[in-house]
């Protein structure tokens, strides 16, 4: 029996699942092909609702604020009781007094503040002055209820400093000017413009590690002995607030 | 009234632009030489012992509002003596541009002064010779002495002529 033969023709691509299989092919392709992005980005925006948000964030950057928080209270307390053992002066923060500057001459023949605390809020004199920025200077003199402040930029005011980096000391003068000089004990300073100065830890005179400035130029060849002229990071001139650091003796 | 009000200019108001220095009679941050344009009304009025005391309590009371021992006593003094002087021969000083003059070579010889005694007294300023901080401090403050003077010490010196 002869059957009747079917039609062949393109109309059989039109009709059966020709083209359904291309083009799940192709996407299986694509897909493939890019590495499965289509389906890690739909994935990210399904989860977009269910991630960590900025109130995540802030939670755990304050968990991790209070944990930094508390290790430092304990190296503090661990830092004042090696320092008292060791007899050397001690940073105590709780033994502040703040002040206000009442009168100021920053850039005349004196350089000096007048801040409005004096012997009756427990102000002696050579107790450290600081304000936003760092060391500012030393008590000079007081009455009753003022001080006046030698600030380190008074020619011929000298402070003990030193330099982190190097571990080298030197002795910061007052010029007259923002910039004070800090002339080295040792032969070679190994100073570099950068390099951030601060009081001694090994001071007896002066809290220790209070930021004093920056180190703009140095002079290595210079006689007797090498210098470094100190930019520094507390400005007399804007600051109407300070702070003295009681003595914990 | 006039003698009351000299009074309190003299003894209240001059000590209080000393103490606070006000911003709007600085020049760079530089205060006018008080002392000197205290001074120089009464040593051109004043016979040279009185002015020379009168100096020299100046000097002190200045003195007691800087840190330090340097003292303006001995520049004071000098300059007592020679404007008294200069005063006794020169009985009609009406000059406006006299008195600011006078200041300003009063203020360079203060601040002369000044700075050789830090030279003496701090032995670290002498390693470096050029103190750019006292060239600065000793120009700007001859000049804004140099502006203020004629009209704090004429006024002063017209009030003495008139108790």
């Amino acid at each position: 029996m002869i059957q009747a033969r079917r039609k062949i023709g393109f109309h059989l691509l039109l009709k059966s699942k020709f083209w359904l299989t291309v083009l799940f092919a192709a996407l299986l392709f694509g897909i493939r092909w890019t590495k499965g992005a289509g389906y890690l980005d739909l994935y990210s925006i399904l989860l977009k609702p269910i991630l960590p948000g900025t109130a995540q964030r802030e939670w755990i950057q304050e968990g991790e604020n209070i944990e930094r928080n508390i290790r430092l209270k304990l190296l503090e307390e661990d830092n004042t009781r090696l320092r008292k053992a060791l007899g050397l002066q001690e940073f105590n923060s709780d033994q502040r007094i703040s002040a206000a500057v009442i009168s100021r001459s920053s850039r005349n023949w004196w350089q000096q503040l007048e801040i409005n605390k004096g012997a009756r809020n427990g102000v002696l004199k050579g107790q450290t002055v600081i304000g936003p920025g760092g060391l500012i200077g030393l008590v000079d003199s007081t009455t009753l209820l003022t001080s006046r402040v030698r600030l380190l930029t008074d020619p011929g005011h000298q402070v003990g400093a030193w330099i982190d980096r190097t571990k080298r000391h030197g002795i910061l003068t007052g010029m007259g000017t923002n910039r004070p000089k800090l002339i080295f004990l040792n032969k070679n300073s190994l100073a570099k413009t950068g390099d951030a100065v601060t009081t001694s830890p090994a001071s007896t005179l002066l809290p220790p590690n209070l930021t004093i400035g920056i180190v703009q130029f140095v002079n290595e060849k210079a006689l007797p002995s090498p210098y470094a002229i100190v930019q520094l990071t507390a400005s007399p001139e804007a600051i109407d607030w300070v702070q003295i650091l009681k003595n914990n003796d | 009234m006039t003698k009351k009000l000299f009074i309190f200019f003299t003894i209240i108001c001059l000590p209080v632009f000393i103490i606070i220095s006000p911003d709007w009679l600085k020049i760079n941050g530089i205060t006018p030489c008080w002392p000197v344009i205290l001074l120089l009304p009464f040593s051109l009025k004043n016979s040279p012992w009185k002015s020379v005391f009168a100096s020299i309590l100046l000097g002190i009371f200045i003195d007691s509002f800087t840190i330090g021992n340097v003292s303006y006593i001995p520049s004071l003094v000098v300059l007592s003596l020679v404007w008294s002087t200069y005063g006794l021969h020169n009985k009609k000083i009406k000059l406006f541009l006299n008195i600011g003059l006078m200041a300003i070579f009063g203020t360079f010889f203060v601040g002369l002064s000044i700075w050789v005694q830090k030279i003496i007294l701090y032995s670290v300023l002498r390693n470096d010779w050029f103190h750019s901080w006292s060239f600065y401090v000793l120009i700007s403050e001859v000049i804004i002495t140099g502006l203020v003077a004629p009209f704090f010490s004429s006024w002063l010196l017209l009030a003495y002529k008139k108790i």
